[in-house]
C-alpha cells in the first residue's frame, strides 16, 4: 500500500445535518429460474445527510448498481423500506413518484446504453427539461449550452448523435444531463471511469463546486479508490449484497476494520512502473461465491485470511457494529485486521 | 512485425465534411508485447482499435496509410477474410460491455457463436467456455451461460467479453478500456491473467486504458494520444519517469494520489479539447499548453527521438520547459509560455 495512505485527516463535519437518505433493511433478489434468487442486495441500513457524499464501493457484481436503482425509484425494492427527505418513496406511485423523482438524478455506468440513439444531444440534455416543464425556447438552449459547457464539451455539439462521440464524450453527455435539474441528489454510478485522468479531475472538481453551491448530496459508485478517497465524506464497502463497513473516508483508508476492505486497498495499482510491475498482483484469489447461494455465516468467510471456521465465521453471521467512534464493520475479528 | 500501423489517417463524415479523426499514426507491435495506448478522452483512441479489429463505424474512412497485420495489408482484405482473422488470429474487447453483448440472447449462445465462428469444434465448445469463464472468476458458468447480458452486473458483462476474446488463443488482443468496470482485486485477477497469456502463449496485447496503474503494471511501451495524433511515444519507464510532451507530463501530473486530502483539488489541464473539424494550427496542444513559444502557433511539430526510442511531437519538450521555465516548481498551470501558479504563490 502506498506509505502516504496512513496519514490522518479530520473527521468530516456535518454535524446536525439533515438526513436526506435513509434506507431501512432493504432487499432486492431477482427471480432466476428454478426457484432459485439473486440475492443482489440483502438486507442494507444507511443513512446520507444532506450535502454529504457517500462513496460506495466493492466487487463487480456485489449489488452496487442495483442498490443505486433501488435509490433512485427505477427498481421496486423486494422489501424494506427508503425514505427521502422523510418521504417514504417506497410506496409512492404515479405523479407523486414522478415528482420525487426530479430531486434525484443519476449517472449510468454505461454511457452506451444510456443515451437513445435516435436524438440530438441537445435533445438528451434538454430531456428533463421538457418532461417538468422547466424553461422554454431560448432560455431552454442556453441552459443546455451552459450544460454543455460545464462538462467540458463544446456547446456546438448540440445538434449532433450520440454515436458521434466518444465513450468519454458520451458520458459527460449524461452527466450534463443529470446536472440539467439542479437535482437533490445525485448517484453517480461509474460516472468518471471512461474519462482520462484530467477530465476526471476536472468533473470531479466541477462535482465538488456544485455541492457547495446547491448543498448537493452524492451517492457515489466507482471502483477508483483514489477518486473515492479525494471526494467521499465516508465511504461504504459493499461484498455480495451487504455493507461490510463504514467510515469516513480517512477511517476507512488508513485503519480498515474488515479483511474485504483491507485486500481492496492493498490491490490499487499504483501508477509507477517500478513499483507496480515487482507487485504481487492477487491479493484476494479464490472464486467469487455465487450471490445464488451466498456462503453462511460471513459472507467473506470462503476467502477471508483471517477466518476461524468453522466457528464462528462459517456460522455466525457477524453484525454491522460501531468498532470505532462512527467506524461500523461486520466482521467478527476486526482487531486482527 | 505482428502489427505495424504507419502513416494511418482516419476520416468521419459529419455533415457534408469528412473531418480527420486520426491522423498520420504510426506504430508497431512485435509479437509478445504488450502495448499501451493512453490520452485524452476523444483522442481516436478506439478509432485505432476499431481500425485493427475491421470495425470501423459507417461514414468511417481510411484516408491513407497502412495497417499490416503478420504481413497481410489489412483495409485490402477482403469482409470474408477479415471476419476470419477477427475471432480466430485478432480478438477485440470493445469499450461499451454491456451494449458490445446482443441483449436478447443469452451469454451461452452468444459465446457458442463466437467459438464457432473462430472454428472451435461443436463438442469442445463448451468447455472451453467453462473454462474460459472461470479464469476471469466468472463462477457457475452453468447459471450463467443462461443468462441475459441485462442480468448481469457491468463487470460481469466486462469479463464474458474478455473471456471471449482469450478463449479462441489469438496471437493479438485489441482491448479497449476493458476494466473500467472492475473493482481493483477483480481488475488484478484479470491483468495477472492477461500477463499469463503474453507469457506463456506469446499473445500480444494492444490495451487503452484510462488508468495509468494499469499501463504501469502491464505495458512495456506506451502511446500517448492528443486530438487524433500520437504525441509520445516510447518504452514505458521512461515515459513515465521522464515525459518530454507537455501534454503528457500535465496528463501524468492529473492522476489522483490515493493519499490526497480529502477535497482537496484535482488537478486537470486547462481548456476544451479542440474541435477536429477546426484544429488549431501549429502544435494542436499549443492553445492549452504551459509552455508554448512563438512558433508553436504556426508550425507543426513532428514526432522525433527526445531519447533513445523514445519519440515526441514538441518544439520545446520537458527537458527544456524544466531547465528554462522552472516547469517543475509550476503547482497549477495555465496555458502561456512556463505560466502556472509556483509553490508559496498566492491562489485566490
Ligand atoms: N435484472 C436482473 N435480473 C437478474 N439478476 C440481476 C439483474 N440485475 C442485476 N442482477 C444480478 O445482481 C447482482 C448485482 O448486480 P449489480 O449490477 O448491482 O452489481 P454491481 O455491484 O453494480 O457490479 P459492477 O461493479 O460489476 O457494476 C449480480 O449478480 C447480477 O447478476
Ligand atoms: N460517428 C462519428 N461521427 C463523427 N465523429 C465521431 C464519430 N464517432 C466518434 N467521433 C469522434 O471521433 C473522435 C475520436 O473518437 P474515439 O472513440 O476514437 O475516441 P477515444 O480516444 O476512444 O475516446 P474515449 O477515451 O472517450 O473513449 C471523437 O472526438 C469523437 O467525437
Ligand atoms: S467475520 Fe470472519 S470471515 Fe468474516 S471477515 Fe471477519 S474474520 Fe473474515
Ligand atoms: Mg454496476
Ligand atoms: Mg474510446
Amino acid at each position: 500500500m502506498a506509505e502516504g495512505v496512513l496519514q490522518q485527516e479530520p473527521a468530516p463535519m456535518k454535524a446536525g445535518a439533515k438526513t436526506l437518505v435513509r434506507v431501512e433493511n432493504v432487499i432486492k433478489h431477482f427471480p432466476a429460474g428454478l426457484g432459485q434468487s439473486v440475492k443482489a442486495v440483502d438486507g442494507v441500513s444507511f443513512e446520507i445527510v444532506e450535502g454529504e457524499t457517500l462513496g460506495l464501493v466493492g466487487e463487480s457484481g456485489c449489488g452496487k448498481s442495483t442498490l443505486a436503482r433501488l435509490v433512485t425509484q427505477l427498481l421496486p425494492v423486494t422489501s424494506g423500506k427508503i425514505f427521502i427527505n422523510d418521504i417514504e418513496v417506497t410506496k409512492l406511485r404515479g405523479e407523486k413518484l414522478r415528482q420525487q423523482r426530479r430531486q434525484m438524478q443519476m449517472i449510468f455506468q454505461d454511457p452506451f446504453a444510456s443515451l437513445d440513439p435516435r436524438m440530438t444531444v441537445g435533445d438528451i440534455i434538454a430531456e428533463p427539461l421538457v418532461n417538468f416543464g422547466v424553461m422554454r425556447g431560448r432560455k431552454r438552449s442556453e441552459r443546455v449550452q451552459e450544460l454543455l459547457k460545464i462538462v467540458g464539451l463544446n456547446p456546438n455539439f448540440n445538434n449532433r448523435y450520440p454515436h458521434e462521440f466518444s465513450g468519454g464524450q458520451r458520458q459527460r453527455i449524461g452527466i450534463a444531463r443529470a446536472l440539467a435539474l439542479n437535482p437533490k441528489l445525485v448517484v453517480c454510478d461509474e460516472a468518471i471511469s471512461a474519462l482520462d485522468v484530467s477530465i476526471q479531475a476536472q468533473i470531479v472538481n466541477l462535482l465538488e463546486d456544485l455541492q457547495r453551491e446547491f448543498k448537493l448530496t452524492y451517492l457515489f459508485i466507482a471502483h477508483d479508490l483514489s477518486v473515492v478517497r479525494h471526494i467521499s465524506d465516508r465511504v461504504m464497502v459493499m461484498y455480495l449484497g451487504k455493507i461490510v463497513e463504514v467510515a469516513d473516508s480517512a477511517g476507512t483508508y488508513t485503519s480498515p476494520k474488515h479483511p474485504y476492505t483491507k485486500a481492496l486497498l492493498s490491490a490499487i495499482p499504483v501508477p509507477d512502473p517500478r513499483i507496480q510491475r515487482g507487485k504481487r498482483l492477487v491479493e484476494l484469489s479464490g472464486e467469487i461465491p455465487s450471490p445464488l447461494n451466498p456462503p453462511s455465516g460471513c459472507r467473506f468467510h470462503t476467502r477471508c485470511p483471517i477466518a476461524r471456521v468453522p466457528t464462528p465465521c462459517a456460522e455466525v453471521e457477524p453484525p454491522l457494529e460501531e468498532k470505532a467512534r462512527g467506524h461500523l464493520a461486520a466482521c467478527h475479528f476486526s482487531q486482527d485486521v | 512485425m505482428l502489427l505495424d500501423v504507419a502513416g494511418l489517417t482516419v476520416t468521419a463524415r459529419v455533415g457534408d465534411a469528412d473531418v480527420p479523426i486520426v491522423r498520420d499514426a504510426g506504430f508497431t507491435v512485435a509479437p509478445g508485447r504488450i502495448l499501451g495506448i493512453v490520452g485524452e478522452s476523444g483522442a481516436g483512441k478506439s478509432t485505432i482499435a476499431r481500425v485493427v479489429a475491421g470495425l470501423l463505424p459507417p461514414g468511417f474512412r481510411i484516408a491513407s496509410g497502412s495497417v499490416t497485420f503478420e504481413g497481410e495489408d489489412l483495409p485490402a482484405a477482403s469482409a470474408a477474410r477479415r471476419r476470419e482473422l477477427l475471432g480466430r488470429r485478432i480478438a477485440f474487447i470493445p469499450q461499451a460491455p454491456l451494449s458490445s453483448l446482443n441483449p436478447v440472447v443469452s451469454v451461452g449462445r452468444q459465446f457458442a457463436e463466437h467459438l464457432a465462428h473462430a472454428r472451435v469444434p461443436r463438442a469442445e465448445r463448451r468447455g472451453v467456455a467453462a473454462r474460459a469463464l472461470a479464469e476471469v472468476r466468472l463462477d457457475d458458468s452453468e447459471a450463467l451461460l443462461a443468462r441475459y447480458p441485462f442480468q448481469l452486473s457491468g463487470g460481469m458483462c466486462q469479463r464474458v467479453l474478455i473471456a471471449m476474446a482469450f478463449a479462441t488463443n489469438p496471437a493479438l488482443i485489441v482491448a479497449d478500456e476493458p476494466t473500467t468496470a472492475l473493482d481493483v482485486t477483480v481488475q488484478a485477477q484479470i491483468l495477472e491473467l492477461l500477463g499469463d497469456l503474453n507469457r506463456d502463449l506469446g499473445t500480444a496485447i494492444v490495451m487503452i486504458t484510462h488508468n495509468m496503474g494499469v499501463v504501469a503494471g502491464l505495458c512495456s511501451r506506451v502511446l500517448v494520444m492528443y486530438a487524433g495524433e500520437i504525441v509520445e511515444q516510447g518504452p514505458v519507464e521512461q515515459i513515465f519517469e521522464n515525459p518530454q510532451h507537455p501534454y503528457t507530463w500535465s496528463l501524468l501530473r492529473s492522476i489522483p494520489r490515493v493519499d490526497a486530502l480529502r477535497h482537496e483539488r484535482l488537478r486537470s489541464i486547462e481548456g476544451l479539447a479542440p474541435d477536429l473539424l477546426h484544429p488549431p494550427a501549429g502544435c494542436r496542444f499549443h492553445p492549452r499548453c504551459p509552455f508554448r513559444i512563438e512558433k508553436c502557433f504556426t508550425d507543426e511539430p513532428r514526432l522525433q527521438e527526445v531519447a533513445p526510442d523514445q519519440l515526441a511531437a514538441c518544439w520545446v519538450t520537458m527537458a527544456r520547459a524544466r531547465k528554462e521555465m522552472g516547469a517543475d516548481d509550476l503547482i497549477d498551470i495555465r496555458p502561456g509560455a512556463g505560466s502556472g501558479v509556483r509553490k508559496g504563490e498566492l491562489t485566490d
